[in-house]
């Protein structure tokens, strides 16, 4: 027990948290243990310690347990990728079941498209929602980019792993395995307009989209565009991120790189004006973005207001399906609705013809 | 030298006593089951038979399935009173027959050996009857949870609740029920119940099988242990207890079709829980969220306002598993809660005819006593002396379970006539009143 305390001492959390992550190390060591079959393998009581220990120093608990729960799936994680985060799954489920309670006005055909994927939860996710509750939706079909090659991989793993679940329990011919037999994860550059910039190796996403298109591999319109970007300005890097995502998670999926001659906040923003570029190309009827708090949710939810593309905008706070009472709206922009409880964490907003799919 | 066993000088006293006024009652005066049946239990059932006939006809002409599930609900208690009727009958022919001075002695002889066996059946008969006309309790065909939690006697009577856990689990297994825990901690908090140390605190066991309710219905209550604690020294035997709850289990998906009581989607039924009634609170530490931290909190805090109850799972790592679960649990406890007002007010009711027991949560129920190897079972009176089997939950357990649902059964039908005899009386006196 004194590895408990240990490590109880140099973490932050709340010492109830702490027994529960011992107990959860706990368990994952003695089930490592009895998968090893070596006979020099080491007790659990030693793997235990070495887990506590390293999770003293800091290591996410996700990385030490290999996954994460996101909704209702389990996402694998490995370090160097972004390790998904409960917000980010309230506002995807939020988003299906706003669409779901209108389903007669969705189309058969849905494209998803997300950019800066990551692990690929954010897609996954969205899959398994629309399919729990339209099992017979007709066709989904999903992309997830991302610029990191560990990342791509680990998406693949995660949309296999998924496949095969799913391939079992309900088999090869549903429309919910099928839709995930086409999704397709890629690389590519979100930043770069060209692909020429940095990186000759890594296309742009225009430069995917198209090639892919006219490979007729996948086309270029996509109904609904969702990002969860690096957001985190480089002075709130060094003094607001817990010592465990500055120290383990990898920075490339937190801040955006840096280039000279921006303000911090414009450092910070760098991702959204690039994606609202993409957004009008591939014609997204919704658009989703996740942001860092509401100040940066103002920011961004006033670029879209001032591209005048966008029929609604709206800023959804931590838990969007909490009902608001106090009707807080932003500052100068009336026309931004927030919703839910908690900060600031997406801006949602959607086009003529997504007024069908989401309503006023 | 024959050395008396020594005896406690309270138990010396008592023999003296007369057996009312020793405390205790023998386990024969129990199930003594009487041939007679009171009048107004017999107009229910013959009120239900004519229901249950016009029913028919009406069912013959056109279908409808309301009257076909009602038809079904009264076909046992109809086939059971033509029983009861046929033997009745009979018995009253053996009876012209002994009293008539013209029947010849063969006859008489006949008749007095055929009284014995038909005065059995129409005992049988009654029993039968009384048993059919008591309705099934509303959450018997239901899956339950278990609820164990040490009582008084300190880390002596959270041993015991681990070791009623054990008992339970296993007798699960023994009989092909299914079930898990839905959480299980000690005084550490959560813990894994295989390797926890520290003393039980609360646990909830999951019976997933339809029906467990009715099985397990008998078990609610506190159990009292006699032992020598592992923790005593000295050698001298405590007594402490563990509290057992029974609670219904709602399918997690409300079934529309299914009757109103139990589709707890709709706002008219007994069970159903406003969502707004009922304070979440996502136990996650406060300040930023998002990328800059990165958080393992997935606890969930439900509490229902109106009633305050608190219920709080933070069992698995994922968040909406454990919001499930915690939802589950708050819906039993509520229905149990509900229910259980309802049968106060029916037990009162009750009282003001005919005293009738009723074990709830605070009524000792049972005795474990190590010393002595011994089980006994203070609603039915059954004692077993196969401590060892009960606690690994095998067929002595069942036994006693069995025991204690028939004395359910039998309370049941006491209530039932105590219920029938206050509306004949309401009856009597509003017919005196039309008169007057």
């Amino acid at each position: 027990m004194e590895v408990t305390e240990a490590f109880t001492k140099v973490e932050s959390d709340t010492s109830t948290n702490s027994r529960n992550e011992f107990r959860w190390l706990k368990e994952h060591a003695i089930a490592a243990t009895k998968q090893t079959a070596s006979p020099a393998r080491q007790g659990w009581r030693q793997r235990l310690r070495a887990l506590c220990v390293v999770r003293g120093r800091g290591r996410p608990l996700q990385y030490l347990l290999g996954t994460e729960y996101f909704g209702n799936l389990e996402i694998v994680c490995k370090p160097g990728v972004l390790i998904p985060r409960q917000e980010t799954a309230a506002s995807v489920t939020y988003l299906v079941n706003r669409l779901v309670q209108r389903r007669s006005q969705l189309p058969s055909r849905l494209r998803v498209l997300d950019l800066c994927t990551g692990t690929g939860c954010i897609p996954l996710l969205f899959h398994d929602e629309l399919y729990s509750a339209i099992a017979k939706h007709p066709r989904l079909e999903l992309l997830g980019i991302d610029l990191s090659k560990d990342a791509v991989r680990l998406a693949r793993l995660n949309w296999q792993e998924q496949l095969k679940d799913q391939t079992n329990v309900r088999g090869e011919k549903s429309p919910r395995v099928q839709s995930l037999e086409r999704t397709n994860f890629m690389r590519a550059n979100v930043l770069a307009r060209v692909a020429s910039d940095e990186n000759p190796t890594t296309p742009s996403v225009e430069g995917l989209l198209s090639d892919a298109s006219a490979s007729g591999e996948v086309r270029s319109e996509w109904d609904i565009l969702t990002c969860n970007p690096p957001y985190i300005s480089p002075r709130a890097f060094n003094h607001t991120t817990a010592r465990s995502v500055r120290n383990f998670e990898p920075k490339l999926a937190l801040v955006p790189a840096e280039r000279p001659g921006l303000s911090d906040d414009e450092a910070g923003d760098m991702f959204y004006p690039r994606l609202l570029e993409i957004a009008d190309f591939v014609r997204a009827k919704i658009v989703l973005f996740e942001v860092a708090d509401l100040e940066q949710a103002q920011r961004v939810a006033e670029m879209v207001v001032s591209r005048n593309a966008f029929e609604r905008v709206e800023i959804w706070r931590d838990d969007p399906s909490q009902v608001n009472d106090h009707h807080d709206h932003t500052g100068d922009l009336k026309c931004v609705r927030l919703r839910g409880e908690g900060n600031g964490r997406t801006v949602v907003a959607w086009r003529a013809e997504g007024l069908d799919w989401l309503g006023e | 030298m024959q050395k008396a066993p020594w005896i406690c000088a309270t138990c010396v006293q008592r023999a003296w006593r007369p057996l009312s006024r020793r405390g205790m009652r023998l386990q024969s005066t129990v199930a003594s089951q009487t041939a007679d049946i009171s009048p107004a239990l017999l107009t229910r059932a013959r009120t239900v038979a004519q229901q249950h006939a016009s029913i028919e006809k009406q069912l013959a002409s056109d279908f409808d399935v309301r009257a076909a599930r009602k038809l079904g609900q009264t076909t046992g208690i109809t086939a059971a009173l033509k029983e009861w009727e046929k033997a009745n009958e009979s018995l009253a022919e053996l009876n012209a027959l002994l009293k008539d001075s013209t029947t010849d002695k063969e006859m008489r002889d006949l008749a007095a050996e055929e009284m014995e066996p038909t005065r059995q059946a129409l005992s049988a008969a009654t029993a039968a009857l009384k048993t059919s006309l008591v309705p099934p309790h509303p959450f018997a065909h239901l899956p339950c949870l278990l609820e164990i939690r040490p009582g008084a006697g300190g880390s002596e009577a959270a041993l015991f609740a681990g070791d009623l856990l054990r008992m339970y689990t296993a007798y699960c297994s023994n009989t092909g029920l299914r079930c898990m825990i839905l959480k299980y901690e000690d005084a550490d908090g959560m813990a894994d119940p295989r390797g926890s140390d520290a003393p039980l605190q609360e646990a909830v066991l999951e019976i997933e099988n339809e029906g467990a309710y009715g099985r397990m219905r008998s078990e609610a209550g506190v159990h009292r242990v006699q032992r020598v604690p592992a923790t005593e020294s000295k050698g001298r035997t405590h007594t402490s207890a563990a509290s057992v709850l029974v609670l219904p289990s709602f399918p997690s998906e409300s079934d529309p079709s299914a009757s109103g009581e139990e589709n707890w989607d709709d706002p008219n039924s007994d069970y159903f829980i406003d969502p707004k009634d009922v304070r979440t609170d996502i136990m996650r530490a406060s300040g930023a969220g998002g990328q800059h931290v990165n958080k393992t909190e997935s606890a969930v805090r439900l509490t229902h306002l109106p009633t305050n109850t608190v219920v709080a799972i933070q069992d698995s790592r994922s968040q909406p598993k454990n919001r499930e679960k915690a939802w589950k649990l708050l819906r039993s406890r509520l229905a149990q809660a509900r229910r259980e007002a309802r049968e106060e007010e029916l037990v009162a009711m009750r009282r003001s005819v005919v005293g009738v027991a009723k074990m709830g949560r605070g009524d000792k129920v049972r005795t474990y006593n190590w010393g002595q190897q011994r089980v006994t079972d203070h609603r039915s009176g059954v004692s077993v002396q196969q401590l060892g089997d009960i606690l690994q939950g095998g067929d002595e357990l069942e036994k006693v379970m069995e025991s204690v649902r028939q004395w359910l059964g039998e309370q049941e039908v006491l209530g039932l006539v105590a219920e029938e005899e206050i509306k004949a009386k309401e009856e009597e006196k509003q017919k005196a009143k039309a008169k007057a």
